[in-house]
Parts: structure tokens; sequence; C-alpha cells
């Protein structure tokens, strides 16, 4: 019997599920192709469903990723269920051996699904903590609440978060820390973005200090000071870099981008908005500054198609909208 | 009176009549009084918004049902905790380099347990070597004295199952 989170949304079809496992199974093949796995995601693309069971099979493979091979095998090939009916009794001297596990356990059990705060497409919230910590969750995010005895655990699982942490009320104080599929944070100071992205996770200091762990075994870990911004995968830590300017504006609904290349920009409102919304590739480059509204992404790309030589093109009742190249007037006059 | 809440009041009577058995029921088959209390918790915990109790025929029997599911659960955790732990022992250089970086493999190792729950051992076996081995098909084929389809098939149920199980 396994248990059920609360709230899981509606189930997958398992037929759904069976030609997930079928491109896993695939992808998985020696000869593997780019050709197959196009095909994979044209799959994925077909119906919200098959996506939804193949964010499951990211997930699966996310978590193999995080577990070295030394340990993977002896732990979940351990000798099956006769041992384990012996174990029980067992217990007592288990539970001399173990009782952290037993808390452990107890606390993902209890956790699961019981705080995970969430926000729709285009929605921003600001939530207060139990230990007065105050948390600004951007567009299409969810957040895990773990706080226990011994630290206080956040799980980024999708999207962004502004962290502003507050002193623990408990003595001794307990650790603060962000987790994600990439790593983990631990707060050393009181302010910090956390941005999860499909390959990587960015943070980005705003006050005090926070120190980064990566996921993989052996890893070395990376301090990360105010004013400065890491990018890091499950396996190493990329290089600091000066935190850009305006990086925690969205929490008042606005943008600010400083030459940043035009895709970029549409990448972000395209966080705020349903549909698609794509760059033509000839222009995806063409350096942008500006402070943008992430509420209206309307007026957004009004401001973009009044400043810079592009023109926006909607089609499906603006389900998808193009920017493209200006044809007709030449460049328009640049601010 | 009853009418206002029949589910919590089945509940509470349900609760009222078996919970000392229950917790007795739990603490001989696992020695351990906390832990019975506990699982005890939990089994009540999960008849709250489940499904309509009064039709409910035989409560004892419903009752042991979902603690023999919640104490297999807990044994397969303790058992993995036990083989971690003596992993670690006999292979320092498999120890993650924080207490966050071990927290994160042991949890994505009792989540992949869990999805592997009930798979028979050979499909179990073909999972492991082609994910964390990183060994192809045909070599575990090869490895195992399977034929490819047969690793396959395995590799698919394995496949299929942590998919269905996914959290």
């Amino acid at each position: 019997m396994r248990p059920e989170p609360p709230g899981a949304e509606a189930a997958l079809d398992p037929h759904v599920l069976k030609q997930a496992a079928e491109w896993l199974l695939r992808l998985g093949e020696r000869d593997a192709s780019d050709a197959d796995r196009a095909a994979c995601r044209r799959w994925c693309d077909q119906h919200p469903d098959h996506a939804r069971a193949w964010a499951r099979a990211e997930r699966l493979r996310e978590l193999i990723a995080v577990v070295p091979a030394a340990l993977a095998r002896p732990v979940l090939e351990r000798p099956a269920r006769a041992d384990r009916r012996a174990a029980v009794k067992r217990l007592g001297g288990l539970l001399v051996l173990a009782p952290g596990a037993w808390l452990g356990w107890r606390l993902w059990e209890r956790s699961h699904g019981e705080a995970i705060l969430r926000t729709a497409v285009g929605e921003r919230r600001r939530s207060s903590l139990a230990d007065a910590s105050t948390v600004d969750l951007d567009t299409d995010s969810a957040l895990e609440i773990a706080f226990d005895p011994r630290q206080r655990l956040l799980r980024l699982q999708r999207g962004q978060v502004l962290v502003a942490t507050a002193a623990d009320p408990q003595r001794p104080p307990r650790a603060f820390r962000v987790a994600t599929r990439h790593g983990c944070l631990q707060a050393l100071g009181t302010r910090f973005n956390v941005r999860v992205g499909a390959d990587a996770t960015r943070v980005d200091v705003l006050d005090g200090a926070v120190r980064a762990q990566p996921a993989a075994a052996g890893a070395l870990a990376c301090r990360v000071e105010a004013g400065q911004t890491l990018r890091f995968d499950a396996r190493r830590c990329g290089a600091v870099a000066a935190t850009g300017s305006g990086v925690a504006t969205w929490t008042q609904g606005m943008f600010s981008a400083d030459a940043l290349p035009l895709s970029e920009l549409l990448d972000e409102l395209a966080r705020y908005r349903r549909g698609v919304l794509r760059c033509d590739p000839a222009i995806a480059a063409l350096p942008v500054s500006g402070a943008f509204p992430l509420d209206d992404s309307e007026r957004s790309l009004a401001m973009l198609a009044a400043t810079y030589p592009v023109a926006i093109e909607r089609r499906a009742d603006g389900w998808w909208t193009t920017v493209v190249a200006r044809r007709d007037h030449g460049p328009a006059p640049r601010r | 009176m009853h009418l206002m809440h029949p589910h919590r009041d089945t509940l509470g009577t349900l609760y009222h009549d078996h919970q000392p058995w229950l917790q007795r029921w739990l603490a001989g088959r696992l020695g351990c009084r906390e832990i019975a209390a506990d699982l005890t918790q939990d089994t009540f915990a999960r008849l709250l918004g489940g499904r309509d109790l009064s039709c409910v025929q035989e409560p004892r029997a419903y009752l042991t049902t979902i603690a023999k599911g919640l104490m297999a659960n807990w044994c397969r955790r303790q058992s993995l905790e036990r083989a971690y732990l003596q992993t670690l022992a006999a292979a320092p250089e498999a120890v993650a380099a924080s207490a966050e970086q071990q927290a994160l493999v042991r949890e994505a190792l009792h989540l992949i347990d869990a999805m592997l729950d009930g798979l028979p051992a050979q499909a179990r076996r073909v999972f492991l070597l082609a994910q964390f081995d990183g060994l192809g098909y045909a070599e575990i084929a090869a490895l195992l004295g399977l034929s490819l389809s047969t690793v396959k098939r395995h590799m698919k149920r394995a496949l299929l199952g942590c998919l269905l199980h996914a959290p």
C-alpha cells in the first residue's frame, strides 16, 4: 500500500503511462537517435496528459541522477521480504541504530502534500511561514514547506521564490535551507531569490550569504555573497557573477531588462501568460532594455513593438504569438 | 444529531471502539509500543476523508488491512536505512560530502524504492543495471543470461511501475 499524496491531480490514464514507459524504453536503447527524441517530444506535445506523464518520467530521471551508482544497487537490491519480516522481530535493536531514520520517514510521510504553496500562471503570492520568514512565490511555482525540529526546509519544486528569512524562534536556532532538484541552498543571511529551471538552479543573494551544495556526491559547495548570482546543476556550481540589477523586481510585478537578448525577455514574459509566445530566431539576440510589466504582458509586447524594430503576430486568438522583425517600415527610432 | 457529520461520527465510534485493540494488535506484531501508537494514529488518519465508513462490515479487518500496509511501508523504510548504513560502512568513498547531500540521496533512495516495490527481483535487477550502471539492454541480457526481449519486457514493466507510483 502506497501513500497517496492528498490533493493529487486527476489520475493519469494507465494507457498514457504505458506509452511514456515505452518512450523511456526506446530512448534508453543504445541506438536511440535524434529522430526518436524528436518523436518523443511530438508525443509529449500531443496532449496535456502526455506532457504530465512525461513529467513523471523526467522526475524519475532526476531522482536516479541524485543517487551514486555505488549506493544504488546494494541498497535497492537488498534481500527482500523474508529478511524484512525478520527485521520486524529485531526492531528493538534497530531503534537504537536509527532513531533519525524513523523521524525522517515520519516527516516525509507527513510532509507529502501537506503544505505546498502553489501559484497559477500569472499569479504571485506572498506568504508568512511559521517562523515569521516570508516567501514571495512567482508565477506558476510550487514550494513545499517541510519544517521539522531540526531544520527549516523549503523544497522549490517549480518556478521562483524570493525568501526573506527571520531569526528562528526555536533554541537552538535551526538551519534554513531551500532544496531544488539540483541541490541544496543553506541560508547564511537573510534575503535571496531562487529560481529552478529544467537544467539548473539560479540563486541571487540580496542580503547576507548562501551556501550552495549541488546534489551529486562529491560535488563541491560554493558560497555566494550579497550582490552575487550563481547557477548550479546537480553536478557542479558555475562561476559566481554579479547580480543583475532589478533581479527581485518581479515581486513588484516588473521585470527589468538591461541589454537582455529579446528571446530571454520573451521567455520571462511567457511564464506569466497562457498560450505560446515565440521569438523569430532572426531577432532572438536583439538586446532590449526597460522595465516591463509582467501582469500585463500584452502591454509589454506593445512597448517592445513601439521601441524596437519588431512586430507582434497573433494567431489562434492570441494563443500563438510570435515576435518577428518588422519589415514594412524599416527600423524604428531607438530610445 | 449524528446526521450532522455522519462520517466523522462513524469515525469517532470506530476510534473509540477499536483504537486500543488496534494499538495492542500492532504492538504485538512490532514489539514496540511507541511505534504501534504512531502507526495506530496513522491508520485512523488514513480514514479521515476516506470512503464512507458506515458500510464497513468488518471494522477490525478493515483497520488491520490499512495498518498492515503502513507496517509494510515502515519495514521497507527500515530495511532501506539499514542497507544504506551498511553500504556506507563498507564503501566510505560512496559517502556524500555533506549532511544535506546525504539527506537528498536518502530521500531519492526511499522514493525509488517505493516505486519499485512489488516488482519481481529480476525486473528490479534489470532496471538497476540499466539506470545506475549504465548497461545497455544487450549487455544486461548477456550478463543475466536472458534473451533481449525478456530484458526489455522486464525493463518496461519496471519503468511502468515507476511511472504509476511516481511521487
